[in-house]
């Protein structure tokens, strides 16, 4: 980036009120070749959604993969959101044919990749490290982590990791890591990155930098700004002082804490990044949803519909603004966003109407038909936050020419050789997936069947597609060339 | 370590004084650094603030509760705690200065105009203590009272200190209580807290919350160093309502009643009955606290006297003795603690007798196999779909009877009362089964022991000595913020025997604060 624009004196906010495109085009030298032009940053996402793709007993694996191969694909209910926004499906891809390997697969052993035959948690590793579990953990760096090491460093956030799902609403029992899908190389430690479930928060913490248009407003919130620089360099200050003094692991602790504090005193002190013609300051959100009540049941008889449930609906469209927003204005180039956790506990029943949390739909009689309604929700989001980076105008084309979106889903379908069962949601058979965006020579728009392939084939293509070279993703080699050709 | 006023050969032999062995018998698990709990943060800031908005809560990253909220090894630093601190630590700031009484109150001085440094400084000392518990150095006043060039700019004196109050409140000293201590000589990792770490240690285990004046008072003056010190000073936080709070909330995490599955208004009055029964044993009748668990009386509203099928006290809430179905007799037979460990919209005789186990008994029930099912009730292996026989199918698979056995039989004994803590005679879904409410406790002297319903079963544990026994574990856990590791086995063997004699949980409370161990802490690795 040659030349920095100082946000403040770009941006009049509220409102949405944003000044033309030519003048910033002029400020920032751009050049006109679609794709191609190196200035211009590119940018990986990556969403979770916590459910399989088909339920227990029904012999329906999905109503997710496409019949048509290539393009202008159908859509089943799960995907059916992908018809708005003027049929956004023509921006994504469906990955089909995709398995996580299981120890059942392999003689018994845990195969390079895959999982314990347990499905439970077990998917999250191989899923998005590659890298082969069988106690629940993720073993390995996640791709996100991996892409924001890479082209992460020079924003004011390396990578922003938000989740929808505000809690994990079942008494008597805890994440115990489902809630956690980022995890990075802290030196030779495997730090796992708690996720910004606050869209009030989300929003404090990303646009703190800009500047209202009435005056008295823009000086309190400049004031304000450098209250909290100098308390920081205080707090930093003392707390470089107080390391020496502590033992191994208390100095190592308060030491990973202090870091936190340098980042949060660099995200605050930085000049705001190069505007682009739609970087604006998005309405204020407001309090958050309050959070819900704890379950007892999965579903069904005693499922209690006013609880398990944070008005998730407002909270997914909220972080979906604001990832974008966020990159838009290149305060971040990595975004993770989990839209539940693995085996969710939230309750559908104010989403879709089935009195069922999402993970229990796929054990109840509701079947494949339910199971797809509940990654439907997903989907309308996931296809708003394709649209929203499709009408973005970047250069001469739109944000989408250099982003890719990539949408896993916890598991797919058919047999569980925990359990014996030939047809059941704790598998990671007939998996599928989406990605979306034409960053790196991605071809989006249609159906790829990628037969035997891991999911995690598919994060090493989008992590080359921006630009991260590597052949490898934990234990998981190749990329997809079908996705670029 | 600016508490320490004696040369370190004088510290050493009073370390030593009870005997010829030159370094001292002290056995405790190592402890870390522990981050106040979001009820500990509120709770400081209402002490500290005079700040009732409880929000950390909503904003702090969520205790992980295990099943208490504050293991320190279960606390991780992220981005997402450290941003979060820093807007509470401001929205405090604000809330503060915008109520003039409580800012006055804080403050303790008026401000002769925005740069008035002597009322900055004194402040910035007396709540500085407060905060960190513990004074600061002159080094570090004057770092805080340099912002008061910032109250000068805004003309505003408040400017100035509303900073000291935020940067105080994101101090790592604030949020963690890091204690350090003297080493003790020929004691590899081991170290003496100083007065102001137990002072802490005291004020957090008794009220969850920061140590007031007196405590850091005493703490200067070097008067919370002997057994007698800590004991008097511990019979004071007891005495504060605040340690009725922190005693409320340690049996509802423990029990799992922490969170019900219930309307705001069942659970409010759930968690009523146990609160009043723990304050009466415990507090203002003085009892044995074993008696929770036998007590005949309770005290219910209009709402429980329905569920339990017994008259409305008079007055709508008050004492009663226990009628109705069931034969209810304490604890165990509250509609707080039945609702827990509910499952498949039912009670599950399984978690029911998991929770018996783990916490009422301190046991371990290994977790089922990989290649189980546990998202479905078992369905049984005969036509019989009663919910007993169903069970069954859990102890008739040789690989599942070992820890079925010992959790399910117990379970069935709660069976007449349902997963709202309400009397029934037959199965939710089926009125043809009768539930026969017998249970078997295996593993005890009588092997097993055979009981009808949670008054039984509540005897049986205090007559066993188990429940009493795991109170010591549980209680100690809690207070040390990690679960107990071979160096605390003596500590909590010298507790449990004293406890057989005094039987009460405040004497119990006591005679942990002032065991040695307490004083000291064990470096890890």
């Amino acid at each position: 980036m040659a030349i920095k624009l100082d946000r403040r004196t770009v941006l009049r906010g509220i409102g949405g009120t944003v000044l033309a495109l030519p003048l910033l085009e002029a400020m920032t030298g751009r050049k006109t070749a679609r794709s191609a032009n190196p200035t211009i940053p590119k940018r990986y996402i990556l969403c979770f959604g916590g459910q399989s793709l088909g339920a227990d007993n029904d012999p329906i694996h999905n109503m997710y993969v496409p019949t048509t191969i290539g393009a202008n694909y159908d859509l089943k209910v799960a995907l059916a959101p992908l018809a708005n926004h003027n049929n956004i499906k023509n921006e994504i891809t469906v990955v089909s044919g995709l398995k996580i390997p299981t120890a059942y697969d392999n003689g018994g052993v845990i195969p390079a990749g895959g999982r314990a035959d347990d499905f439970h948690i077990n998917s999250l590793s191989p899923l998005l490290s590659g890298t082969s579990t069988s106690d629940g953990r993720i073993h390995g760096p996640t791709s996100d982590q991996l892409v924001a090491d890479a082209i992460g460093s020079g924003t004011t956030f390396k990578s922003l990791v938000y989740r929808v799902q505000a809690s994990w609403y079942l008494d008597q029992s805890a994440p115990y890591g489902r809630d956690v899908i980022s995890y990075r190389m802290n030196g030779s430690t495997l730090t796992g990155i708690p996720s910004t479930v606050s869209p009030r928060a989300a929003f404090d913490s990303l646009f703190v930098g800009f500047t209202p248009v009435d005056p008295a407003e823009a000086a309190r919130r400049e004031f304000m700004l450098r209250q909290r620089k100098s308390v920081l360099d205080l707090v930093s200050a003392k707390t470089e002082k107080l390391l020496p003094k502590l033992g191994t692991s208390d100095r190592q602790r308060v030491q990973r804490h202090l870091d936190e504090v340098r980042d949060l005193e660099r995200r605050i002190s930085a000049i705001a990044p190069d505007g682009g013609g739609a970087c604006q300051l998005l309405g204020d959100p407001g309090q958050d949803p309050a959070v819900g009540g704890n379950q007892t049941v999965n579903g069904g008889t005693g499922f209690d519909v006013n609880a398990g449930y944070s008005n998730e609906e407002a909270r997914a469209t909220m972080l979906v603004d604001l990832l974008h927003m966020a990159i838009t204005c290149d305060l971040t180039r990595v975004g993770t966003l989990q839209f539940t956790m693995a085996q969710s506990h939230m309750n559908m029943y104010p989403l879709i109407g089935i009195p069922y949390d999402l993970h229990e739909i796929g054990h109840s009689s509701h079947g494949t038909m339910g199971v797809s309604q509940g990654i439907a929700w997903h989907m309308k989001h996931f296809a708003r936050l394709v649209a929203k980076f499709r009408d973005t105008p970047e250069d001469i084309g739109t944000m989408l020419d250099n982003t890719v979106i990539v949408m896993v889903h916890e598991g797919g379908h058919g047999y569980d050789p925990s359990a014996a069962k030939t047809y059941s949601s704790h598998c990671t058979e007939n998996m599928a997936c989406l990605i979306a965006g034409r960053v790196g020579g991605l071809k989006p728009g249609r159906h790829v069947v990628a037969a035997g392939m891991h999911p995690a084939n598919v994060l090493i293509t989008a992590m080359n597609a921006v630009g991260v070279s590597t052949n490898t993703l934990g234990q998981v080699n190749g990329t997809i060339p079908a996705l670029t050709s | 370590m600016r508490d320490i006023r004696w040369p370190r050969a004088c510290l050493v032999l009073a370390l030593v004084a009870c005997g010829n062995d030159s370094v001292p018998r002290i056995s405790v698990g190592p402890t870390g650094a522990r981050r106040l709990s979001r009820n500990e943060y509120d709770n400081t800031l209402r002490d500290l603030l005079l700040d009732e908005s409880r929000s950390g809560f909503v904003k702090l990253p969520e205790d992980v509760l295990d099943p208490f909220d504050n293991d320190f090894t279960t606390q991780q630093p992220s981005g997402i705690l450290v941003e979060a601190a820093e807007t509470l630590a401001f929205e405090a700031s604000a809330r503060l200065m915008a109520d003039p009484a409580k800012r006055d109150q804080v403050i303790g001085c008026t401000p002769t105009g925005a740069g008035d440094t002597d009322c900055l400084r004194s402040f910035v000392a007396t709540f500085g203590r407060r905060a960190l518990r513990r004074p600061l150095t002159t080094d570090e006043i004057d770092q805080y009272v340099a912002f008061s060039s910032m109250s000068v700019e805004a003309n505003d004196f408040y400017v100035g200190a509303g900073m000291v109050i935020a940067a105080l409140l994101q101090d790592p000293e604030f949020l963690y209580r890091i204690e350090r201590g003297t080493p003790v000589v020929g004691r590899k990792g081991l170290y003496k807290l100083n007065d102001y770490e137990l002072g802490t240690r005291l004020a957090y285990f008794i009220w969850g919350s920061t140590p007031d004046n007196d405590l850091l008072d005493a703490a200067e003056h070097n008067a919370l160093r002997t057994p007698e010190q800590l004991r008097a000073a511990a019979e004071r936080l007891l005495a504060d309502p605040r340690a009725r709070a922190r005693i409320d909330r340690f049996h509802a995490m423990w029990l799992g009643y922490y969170k019900l599955p219930h309307s705001p208004e069942l659970t409010a009055s759930m968690r009523t009955e146990t609160q009043k029964l723990i304050e009466r044993v415990v507090f203002e009748e003085g009892r044995p606290w074993a008696d929770l668990f036998t007590s005949t009386e309770t005290y219910i509203d209009a709402q429980l006297a329905q569920l339990y099928g017994m008259p409305t006290p008079a007055g709508g809430a008050g004492w009663v003795t226990y009628s109705g179905p069931g034969n209810r007799a304490g604890m165990l037979s509250t509609g707080a603690f039945l609702s827990v460990a509910g499952k498949f919209g039912d009670t599950s005789p399984t978690q029911r007798g998991k929770l018996i186990r783990e916490r009422l008994m301190c046991q371990t029930v290994p977790p089922p196999p990989p290649n189980v099912n546990v998202d479905q009730p078992p369905q049984g292996t005969t036509m019989s779909t009663c919910k007993v026989d169903r069970y069954a199918q859990h102890r008739a698979d040789g690989s599942c009877y070992g820890c079925h056995n010992q959790m399910d039989p117990v379970g069935f004994g709660l069976e007449n009362f349902d997963q709202t803590g309400a009397w029934r005679a037959t199965d939710n879904d089926d009125a043809s089964c009768v539930i026969s409410g017998e249970g078997q406790l295996y593993g005890l002297a009588d092997d097993p022991v055979v009981f009808q319903g949670p008054a039984q079963l509540g005897s049986i544990l205090i007559e066993s000595g188990v429940l009493e026994n795991c109170l010591v574990t549980q209680l100690y856990r809690f207070a040390m913020g990690h679960r107990e590791q071979r160096q605390d086995a003596a500590m909590i063997d010298a507790l449990a025997t004293s406890f057989t004699q005094s039987r009460k949980l405040d004497e119990l409370m006591l005679e942990l604060v002032t065991a040695d161990a307490f004083t000291y802490r064990q470096e890890e690795n």
